[in-house]
């Protein structure tokens, strides 16, 4: 055959396969999210990744579900797998009493021998769980009958539920046989049982995960839903455009550059809530220009706020005062947000002998210039326009800030090791308020998120009181004070509380999206049908 | 023939080794560590510590390298952090897609270059040359991620034929054989093109500086006074000759065949060694990256050995004695 016949051949067969159907039929009753990347591991006690622990979430049951309503108090817990607890009066001893109509995807009930199976595997020392520090604090765990476990506790502690609640359950009589120690080289894929509302389905490495609705769950007639589909695009900017497309039918955080094309968008909604995160400089106190706490209040009140959220985080965010969010009970409310007086801040910085001796624009001391490197990761546009933002700032007020952009992996090396001036972070606050992991002094090579390396040793003698009290109401002052020295000290230049934003297509109804999870009420999620889609997400 | 065949696998082995090591020293001189990559806040410095003990990380670099090196000596790639997998399972799943889509990626660049060349050297520094010589010199400069938001946004957005991302659809497994094949070739379509049109390019320069300089040699002149036609004496006579240079060009291809295109598969969620390899790096996923690199270089050697033996087959005067 010539070559221009083959040609021809070629042509027609890119034709043909152009002009067919573009898929398999739409499943009308499928959700497609997007997913950064795959699920590592099956097995809830191998899980290190935040996705994964997600997704197995979907699969395996808790005993309760927290609840968001940690703005006006610590979180409270609605049932799930325990339909009801109860605590002896001296609040050393929680008793479950389990559902009797909940059973693993084979038709095995789960029972109180799944919870002291699974007991055992979080204090396993071959299995070595990454979490097991949850169980520090609970000394026995007891079966009184098959749907009736008590956990004893060591001391009473506000989180003594969250602690208990927080330990997968996973199905004895499938796993007890396979010692923890083999655990870690054991393929779970064909060995996962749920009894949560979705099974796995097929999985396709790097490619989707399929959870299909579990028909034995436990609550009636949920998940309305049949399937989730996890389309895994390894890029923020790939999961836009698919969504954007009509490919995804949810994509978590939103960059806020982009939210205005969902807006625009008639197919989608955008979900804004408060984020449990804030954007914050971390300034390094072994650094001598950063040790005088004048000088780290006179660069944030150089920082204009308002216009920072408005350029980079396209208006959606608030301004941070503390290492609290003030969406979190444990805020304190007599806290202000640092002023934007740029006029101030050279007036401070000028007490501390920081002026422009010599003329260049650049403030001094003893011959040496105010400037230094702001640390952000590479992968962040939103870090680095921060960074941008800091620089024109702080050049308002003779200050030389530059950004030093490394990848993630990097700038973790270099804060660890203590090789930066400024680093601009982010920090995720979990509901079960921890203040001590970031700002207790620590003794130097120790590991820590105390990146600053911030000390006050008044602070260091209410985190043990905090350690030391038993409820909620008695932590609040302690942690309202630790707030205020910490504002006072300005070890962290508390930029912006965050926004979340989830692009969510209009089909999917029912949705409660939230900070805590996107898969809150995901067993609600329903889908309304669209007449003119026929074609399949690709 | 034989013994230079044979001499060059016996190199392999040392070269791998080298690369490796070099690999293992740059990504262990290289900051941080796949604990610090792990995207959980729940997790406490102390847990981090915990994790790079489980990996071995906390070992001395001298003595991990000993234990890898032992390990693969008996064929033992290890077992990839990320994945939790054994790192050969890993590859072995990854290259099949690289496979297609660097096969596929092969057929647009030597079809369509062999066009572009053969329209250029018709009637060389005329009009078509001087578009095809703009054209291909553009696809050669283009960044490569570009042109595949390019090719999204038209043929994907704009015009919906093909679809961005990914092997298959959703769904595609309940399908059956020949629409699930129709299926795979709609998704292969834009990322094999994008790496093709890259690739077709340079064959497209090469081949046409090839064509020029074979149309005038004495040959052709004698078959042109023979009355043979014009397109007989391009697309015949002189495309064979010419064809010599695009074997080194296939012979050197073969690594990226293998080891993958990060940027198109990484574009296109294109489940390949590209990808993987990405997914690696920025993981710090270290036995995963030193396997990828174990396959990437015994690619390219044998990719230059491969083009070797290629040209003395179609070219009995490289076989012939100096």
């Amino acid at each position: 055959m010539k070559f221009s016949r083959w040609l021809i051949v070629v042509a027609a067969a890119f034709l043909a396969v152009a002009c067919s159907p573009p898929g398999p039929e739409a499943p009308s009753d499928t959700v497609v999210i997007g997913a950064l990347s795959d699920i590592a591991s099956w097995n809830p006690y191998l899980a290190e990744d935040a996705f994964d622990e997600e997704i197995l979430s979907l699969i395996y049951p808790s005993l309760a579900v927290e609840q968001v309503d940690y703005q006006q108090h610590p979180p409270s817990f609605a049932p799930s797998l325990a339909e009801s607890w109860e605590w002896s009066n001296d609040h050393l001893a929680l008793t479950f009493h389990l559902r009797t109509d909940a059973v693993w995807s084979d038709g095995v009930p789960v029972t109180a021998a799944d919870l002291l199976f699974s007991w055992r595997a979080q204090t396993s020392e071959a299995l070595g769980w990454l979490w097991s520090d949850i169980t520090d604090n609970i000394d026995t765990v007891e079966a009184l009958d098959a749907h009736t476990i008590r956990y004893t506790f060591t001391h009473r502690y506000p989180y003594q539920l969250m602690d208990v609640n927080d330990g997968p359950i996973v199905p004895a009589h499938a796993w007890a046989d396979i010692p923890f120690e083999k655990w870690e080289e054991t393929d779970w894929r064909e060995l996962v049982l749920s009894a949560g509302p979705f099974v796995p389905g097929l999985h396709t490495p790097q490619q989707e995960i399929v959870l299909e609705r579990n028909p034995r769950y436990f609550v009636a007639d949920r998940p309305r839903v049949s399937r989730l589909v996890f389309r895994i695009v390894p890029s923020k900017t790939g999961l836009f455009n698919q969504l954007l497309a009509g490919g995804i039918d949810l994509v978590n955080d939103i960059p806020p550059a982009e939210a205005a094309r969902v807006l625009d968008n008639p197919d989608l909604e955008l979900a804004v809530f408060p984020d449990r995160s804030f954007t914050h400089i971390c300034w390094n106190l072994d650094k001598g220009v950063f040790a005088d706490p004048r000088v780290r209040r006179a660069l944030g009140m150089a920082i204009d706020r308002e216009t920072l959220i408005d350029a980079v985080y396209g208006g959606f965010g608030r301004p941070s005062i503390g290492p609290v969010l003030s969406t979190m009970w444990a805020f304190n409310r007599d806290l202000n947000p640092l002023p934007y007086d740029p006029a101030g801040a050279i007036e401070l910085l000028a007490e501390s002998g920081w002026e422009d001796h010599d003329g260049d624009g650049i403030l001094d001391r003893d011959g040496q210039p105010l400037a230094f490197e702001v640390l952000a990761p590479s992968e962040s546009e939103v870090r680095k326009d921060v960074c941008l933002l800091l620089e024109r700032d702080l050049a308002r007020i003779g200050v030389r800030a530059t950004p030093r952009l490394m990848e993630w992996g990097a700038v973790q090396a270099a804060v660890a090791e203590g090789n930066f001036d400024a680093f601009v972070n982010r920090w995720i606050e979990p509901t079960q308020v921890d203040l001590e992991g970031i700002w207790h002094s620590t003794p130097p090579g120790a590991p820590t998120f105390n990146f600053g390396h911030y000390s006050n040793p008044e602070v260091d003698r209410l985190f043990e009181e905090v350690a030391a009290a038993s409820d909620f109401e008695s932590q609040k002052p302690l942690l309202d004070r630790i707030q205020t020295l910490i504002v006072a000290d300005q070890p962290y230049t508390f930029l912006v509380e965050n926004t979340r934003l989830v692009g969510v297509n209009s089909r999917i109804h029912g949705t409660k999206i939230n900070d805590a999870t996107i898969f809150f009420n995901v067993d609600e999620w329903e889908i309304t049908e669209q007449p003119e889609s026929t074609s399949l997400p690709e | 023939m034989k013994r230079i065949v044979f001499r060059r696998m016996l190199a392999l082995v040392p070269l791998v080794w080298l690369v490796a090591t070099l690999t293992f020293v740059v990504v262990h001189a290289a900051p941080g560590s796949y604990a610090d990559t792990i995207d959980n806040p729940r997790l406490s410095p102390e847990t981090r510590e915990l994790i790079r003990a489980r990996y071995g990380l906390d070992r001395p670099p001298l003595e991990q390298y000993l234990s890898w090196l032992g390990a693969v000596a008996t064929g033992d790639l290890g077992t990839s952090f990320m994945y939790k997998q054994p790192v050969s399972a890993v590859l072995a799943r990854a290259l099949p897609p690289t496979l297609l889509l660097a096969g596929a990626a092969l057929f647009f660049d030597l079809v369509l270059g062999l066009i572009l060349a053969v329209a250029a050297a018709r009637r060389p520094y005329g009009w078509v040359d001087r578009i095809t010589t703009v054209l291909s010199l553009g696809l050669y400069g283009v960044p490569s991620f570009w042109l595949a938001g390019l090719l999204i946004l038209v043929f994907s957005l704009l015009l919906g034929w093909f679809p961005a991302s990914h092997m298959h659809s959703v769904d595609a497994a309940s399908l059956s054989a020949l629409p699930r094949l129709v299926d795979l070739l709609r998704h292969l379509f834009l990322p094999a093109l994008c790496l093709g049109l890259v690739g077709a390019a340079g064959t497209a320069r090469y081949l046409r500086a090839t064509l020029i300089d074979v149309r005038s040699s004495r040959f052709m002149l004698a078959a042109r006074a023979r009355g043979i036609p014009e397109s007989r004496l391009l697309w015949v006579h002189a495309l064979r000759p010419a064809l010599l240079p695009v074997v080194t060009i296939l012979g050197l291809s073969l690594p990226i065949l293998v080891s993958g295109s990060v940027v198109i598969e990484t574009i296109f969620s294109w489940p390949g060694m590209g990808q993987v390899a990405y997914n690696a790096a920025r993981a710090r996923d270290i036995p995963l990256i030193l396997g990828a690199t174990l396959i990437g270089t015994a690619a390219v050697i044998l990719g230059n050995l491969a083009a070797d033996v290629l040209y003395a087959v179609v070219d009995p005067r490289a076989r012939r004695p100096s």
